[in-house]
């Protein structure tokens, strides 16, 4: 048989790639001037961004390492998305899948390392996919809101899983909640070493692979799309939609959860309280900018990976904060979402320098 | 435990209390529902309403001028909801998300500018609650609305205006008739446009006013995230309202309650497990509680213009 | 007296010349029927007149005064009034409430209710419009509900009344009760344009006839007496129509889909009774019936999207239930009755849209679940060829099509794959002359290759002429079956509405 050939991200129209780069540029555009107004020059700043993170090893490998779980966040965004629902709970399943991890990473013994980290992976798989389902399974059959819900299930896992690292799983030394260590066979190796990339990475490019061809070769991948772009003629069709709907929507929180686990078994070695700063809502803005296409999510998380390992380092020395990279993440939605919006400042844009041209010019030219 | 007349008392006068920011995010929500736009903003429009109450009382020492300043800025980021899925018919619930997120992501920033600490700002002047010496006196009511501080009044005031405005007044007529049928209300002559935007700016007036409660009312000072979903709950409180401010009081009040409930259950169980309660309240509420009334027809509709 | 003159009036919207200097006059009290295929021009030029839009050249002069509107509004305060066909009422506000939004009778920002109240009764009564002002419109008849866009109209003092056509949902019974209410307004003074491809109707109640076509004004002073529909059609298309005649079937086989016993109930409410009827293969069966007696229900039923209480279906004698999914399987194509939203996605391409329902076919897809993409292609270039599709590719989205090409892939879909039997649901809804000639001759093409064809239709006309044997559907139930021809229209007008004439006994039990 025929390997199926891998074909570059399908991205629906060359349009969305050109508003995806449009939209990332005005973010960055609009960071500039935050950071002017703390007083700091802009070019300075980006400069220093970029640099760190492109031209040493340990900058890209922490890039890379940022962008991780964005890919796995922005995978479980986009995926949901193509059957138009919303997982706003990456963040919550995050979570339930890393604690998932943690415990068959803690208390499951006696197991070779691949096997143990197959596991623990598989517990966060499923976990982060019963959470979205019995989400998805309330949309489809009561009409609830499922932003809402995913939402308020993202506190409640946060606290539990908080309760449970701060109350019976805590070490007994520990001054902050987290659980006691994973074993070694539970550990995902390092890619490079005193980095926090894993072979995870590995991992999420194997998933966005996978998925992508679901959508574009299979006929699971072709109903979702039907399901995703009108309902009605699906359900005509002879689609059923509900079970595509469902199946759907907990893969995406499925990915969310093995995104989880990937910090527990690669980066942290165990459980941590608020061990994200957000990459669930990050994923948000990831998606949008691949227009949402699995593979299209690997280079846009390494884009904010790129962006997020930059400005950890600047707020080291300056006093701008890492949540820069949130509110450019928070403009590319914006962008995204508004195509229009993005062809009127474009517009704005083409007059200006029309104008600025005409002004421009010079004595003599070639039509005086 | 023992439950004393005294504890009842102040469980309801801590519902009550509870219950203000939610009632009025929720009463802005229903004239962003009424207007056709969908409510999902509202935590966004509270956060900052709290922070740039904050901010202003900060910078002026005045606790009114920061009421004002929290007010306006709810209506900023509200203004932004209205951009994007008024003019770029960006889907409402979207639009609403980003309002969030922007907010979320705007209100650290701001934070470690302005303050220069993270996580929570200094203290600033707020509303102290009144001394009215002849209230205290007065049994079962004195205890219960004593503690209240004049922005409860203000709601209280509110509700009936908010009422009377949608379901007496020419404009809510209209208004209502937007989020009904764009369409219709088009062909009449009315500027649909406009009367979503004006469902939108009110609702970010109220939810501001709800944050400035949180941070200036409840507290004296602005914490990261000090929302935390009352927002989200107010959209909840909405749709099983119908609505309507009067919905909006009972939702409020209920959720209060449950709310109130949390601090005096916080010294028997771990603090985590209590705050999860008004989320796990919220979810069965959504998947088992009534059907939720229905939402105007004309929600999230465009008219071609 | 000339009331309004219209001299000249071109508009052109990108990619297509809408209206090419056309001429338009309306007296005082006359009842002008506007006519045309759609896309003449006939709803572009009332847009003009009621300010909607405005035109690119020409003027408009009303009472002699020229005049420009910028907003439906300055019409609206000229007493030029629209009704359109898809109703504007808001269906949760009373009729008051309808009625009066936009232009209320207040006291310092306050409705005042009463005053509505009374001046909206004052209306009804005068009119005999015979309608409770404090009832939600959401449970109102749509005859009633017409009326209520009527009142609004006059609420506002409207000397000109344009009505969009108004009698595409309408009852026989209600079209006579529409007919009279116009024909007092006009005795009341006032002036009223139907735009409408109806021509019997037209024939019935204007005064004068005016033809657009292709953007062109082509005879204004049309005398309906003098003229036939089969005239007016030919002017309206600019060649000869033959729509209504018959072709019946010539060889009428075994039973094809045997339904009994049909019972559907929607949130309580009974909407199919006890249905029972049989379509042989080479037959088309037509049930007549306005909107909304059942047939969205009947349809549902008939492709598995719905779950009836009752249903016992067989098509050559197998058995049917389940999903839609068994239903397409099982050989039973439909062709929806809103095409566009139900049957194609108009994001994806020709291609995709040309297998949509069929994609778990042995031919589309391997039992891997892989798509068989090159033959997926080379199957539907075929189709488009074969049907006239006009597009540059089958990549080409379905979104960027004309309507009429859009509704050849829906039925290309369908009628390529060898149903057993197809079900399909008023079929030129809203769709022009041209096109109509085309899916009737489709129709037949079918029919006589020995499919069973069940046509649900409101157009009495379109299911006399195509039928083999005619159903009545009357609130849930088939209150007749007879041959074509066998009962006027009158008759079966009557049927349609609920009363009854004659019943075959067989098909009710």
């Amino acid at each position: 048989m025929k390997t199926p050939k891998i074909k570059l991200p399908s991205i629906r129209s060359r349009n969305s790639l050109v508003t995806s780069f449009l939209a990332l540029i005005f973010s960055l555009l609009l960071g500039m001037v935050v950071i002017l107004i703390s007083g700091y020059s802009p070019i300075e700043s980006y400069k220093a961004i970029f640099g760190f993170s492109l031209s040493t090893v340990k900058g890209f490998a922490l890039s890379l390492s940022q962008a991780t779980p964005l890919m796995f966040t922005g995978i479980a965004f986009a995926l949901a998305y193509r059957v138009r629902l919303i997982n706003t709970g990456a963040e919550g399943q995050l979570f339930i899948g890393a604690m998932a991890a943690a415990l068959v990473g803690v208390y499951v013994h006696n197991l070779p390392g691949l096997a143990h980290v197959s596991l623990a992976l598989l517990a966060a798989f499923v976990s982060g996919g019963i959470v979205a389902g019995l989400v998805a399974i309330a949309r489809v059959y009561t009409g609830s809101n499922e932003i809402i819900l995913t939402l308020m299930l993202n506190q409640i896992i946060i606290f539990f899983t908080s309760y449970l690292a701060n109350g019976p799983l805590k070490p007994p030394s520990s001054g902050v909640g987290q659980t006691e260590r994973i074993l070694e066979s539970a550990q995902l190796p390092r890619l490079i070493p005193q980095t926090q990339l894993t072979s995870a990475l590995f991992l999420v490019i194997a998933v966005a692979i996978i998925i992508q061809f679901i959508l574009d070769k299979t006929v699971f991948g072709y109903e979702i799309k039907v399901t995703g772009q009108n309902l009605r003629a699906a359900q005509v069709a002879g689609i059923n939609t509900s079970r595509v709907s469902i199946i759907t929507f907990s893969l995406s929180g499925a990915v969310a959860g093995l995104g989880g686990a990937a910090m527990v078994l690669g980066v942290n070695y165990r459980f941590v309280e608020g061990f994200s700063p957000g990459y669930g809502f990050a994923g948000i803005s990831i998606a949008a900018l691949a227009a949402y296409s699995p593979l299209g999510v690997i280079p846009s998380a390494l884009l904010i990976g790129i962006l997020r390992a930059g400005t950890i380092t600047l707020s080291r020395t300056t006093s701008i904060p890492v949540e820069l990279v949130d509110l450019i993440q928070v403009l590319v939605i914006i962008f995204v979402a508004a195509p229009k919006l993005t062809q009127s400042v474009v517009k704005i844009f083409n007059s200006l320098t029309h104008k600025f041209l005409k002004n421009a010019e010079p004595v003599g030219g070639e039509n005086s | 435990m023992t439950i004393t007349l005294e504890l009842i008392l102040s469980i309801l006068a801590s519902t009550l209390r509870r219950s203000v920011p939610l009632l009025l995010a929720s009463m802005g929500g229903c004239f962003s529902m009424r207007s056709g736009v969908v409510d999902l903003g509202l935590e966004g429009m509270m956060l900052s309403g709290a922070f740039f109450a904050v901010l202003g009382s900060h910078v002026s020492g005045n606790v009114w001028v920061g009421l004002l300043t929290g007010v306006i800025f709810g209506m900023i980021f509200a203004l932004l909801h209205a951009v994007l899925h008024v003019n770029y018919k960006v889907n409402g619930s979207i639009s609403g998300m980003v309002i969030n997120l922007m907010a979320a992501a705007l209100t650290p920033l701001l934070l470690n500018e302005v303050f220069g600490m993270s996580g929570k700002s200094s203290t600033v002047s707020n509303f102290n609650t009144p001394n009215i010496e002849w209230l205290k006196g007065v049994p079962f009511i004195g205890p219960i609305l004593g503690g209240q501080n004049i922005l409860f009044y203000i709601s209280i005031a509110l509700v009936i205006i908010s009422w009377i405005f949608l379901y007496r007044s020419k404009f809510g007529l209209r208004l209502r008739m937007v989020g009904e049928n764009p369409e219709a209300a088009s062909a009449v002559g009315l500027n649909v446009k406009a009367y979503k935007y004006f469902g939108v700016l009110v609702s970010g007036a109220y939810a501001g006013l709800g944050g400035v409660y949180l941070s200036l009312g409840q507290m004296n000072l602005f914490v990261e995230n000090m929302t935390a979903g009352r927002g989200y709950i107010a959209v909840v409180i909405n749709a099983f309202g119908r609505y309507n401010p009067a919905g909006s009081l009972i939702g409020s009040i209920f959720f209060g309650f449950f709310d109130s409930l949390q601090t005096i259950f916080q010294s028997y169980f771990p603090s985590q497990l209590v705050m999860m309660t008004p989320y796990i309240v919220t979810v069965l509420i959504i998947l088992f509680g009534l059907k939720g009334g229905r939402s105007p027809a004309g929600t999230g509709k465009h008219v071609e213009s | 007296m000339e009331l309004v003159r219209m001299e000249k009036v071109s508009k052109v919207y990108p990619g297509t010349v809408a209206l090419d200097n056309v001429d338009f006059v309306l007296n005082e009290k006359e009842i002008v029927s506007l006519l045309g295929e759609n896309g003449a021009g006939k709803s572009t030029l009332m847009k003009i007149l009621y300010g909607m839009t405005s035109p690119d050249k020409g003027t408009i002069y009303y009472k002699g005064e020229k005049i420009e509107f910028k907003k439906p509004m300055d019409a609206i305060d000229k007493g030029i009034c629209m009704v359109h066909q898809h109703f504007m009422l808001v269906p949760a506000f009373t009729v008051t409430e309808n009625i009066i939004a936009g232009s209320e009778p207040c006291v310092k920002g306050f409705v005042n209710m009463s005053k509505a109240r009374a001046e909206v009764k004052s209306l009804i009564d005068r009119f005999r419009f015979n309608i409770n002002p404090d009832i939600k419109v959401e449970n109102l008849s749509v005859g009633e509900q017409q009326r209520v866009e009527i009142l609004k109209v006059l609420y506002r003092k409207a000397d000109i009344i344009i009505l969009d056509e108004p009698t595409a949902v309408l009852t026989p019974q209600e079209v006579n009760d529409l007919f009279m209410i116009l024909q007092q307004l006009r005795e009341d003074g006032k002036s009223i344009i139907i735009i409408t491809h109806k021509l019997k109707e037209t024939k019935a109640l204007a005064d004068r006839v005016v033809i657009l076509r292709d953007g062109k004004l082509i005879k204004d002073d049309i005398d309906p007496d003098n003229v036939t529909t089969k005239q007016l059609s030919e002017m309206m298309v600019g060649r000869e129509v033959n729509l209504n005649t018959r072709r019946p079937s010539t060889s009428i086989g075994d039973v094809s889909l045997k339904l009994e016993k049909l019972n559907v109930v929607v949130d309580g409410v009974p909407k199919v009774r006890n249905v029972s009827f049989e379509v042989h293969e080479g037959e088309i069966l037509g049930i007549a019936g306005v909107e909304g007696n059942g047939q969205s229900q009947l349809i549902e039923a008939l492709t598995g999207l719905c779950n009836p209480l009752t249903m016992n279906m067989k098509v050559n004698d197998i058995q049917i239930q389940g999903s839609s999914e068994k239903f397409l399987k099982a050989g039973i194509a439909h062709i929806p009755e809103d095409r566009l939203s139900m049957g194609l996605v108009k994001e994806m391409s020709i291609m995709d849209n040309i297998i949509l329902g069929y994609h778990r076919e042995e031919e589309f897809c391997s039992k891997s679940g892989l798509l068989k993409r090159k033959w997926i292609r080379s199957y539907s270039s075929e189709i488009k060829d074969t049907f006239g599709i006009k597009a540059p590719n089958v990549d080409t989205s379905a979104g960027s099509l004309s309507g009429g090409n859009q509704q050849k892939i829906i039925i290309a879909r369908a009628f390529s794959r060898n149903p057993k039997a197809i079900i399909i649901a008023h079929p030129t809804r809203g769709v022009d002359v041209g096109a109509m000639e085309y899916i009737h001759k489709k129709l037949i093409e079918l029919r006589d290759q020995g499919a069973a064809v069940l046509l649900i239709s409101a157009d009495l006309d379109e299911v006399r002429t195509l039928s083999d044997r005619l159903l009545v559907m009357f609130e849930g139930e088939i209150v007749s079956e007879s041959m074509p021809g066998e009962l006027n229209e009158i008759e079966m007008g009557l049927l349609m509405t609920g009363g009854h004439t004659m019943v075959e006994s067989e098909v009710k039990s």
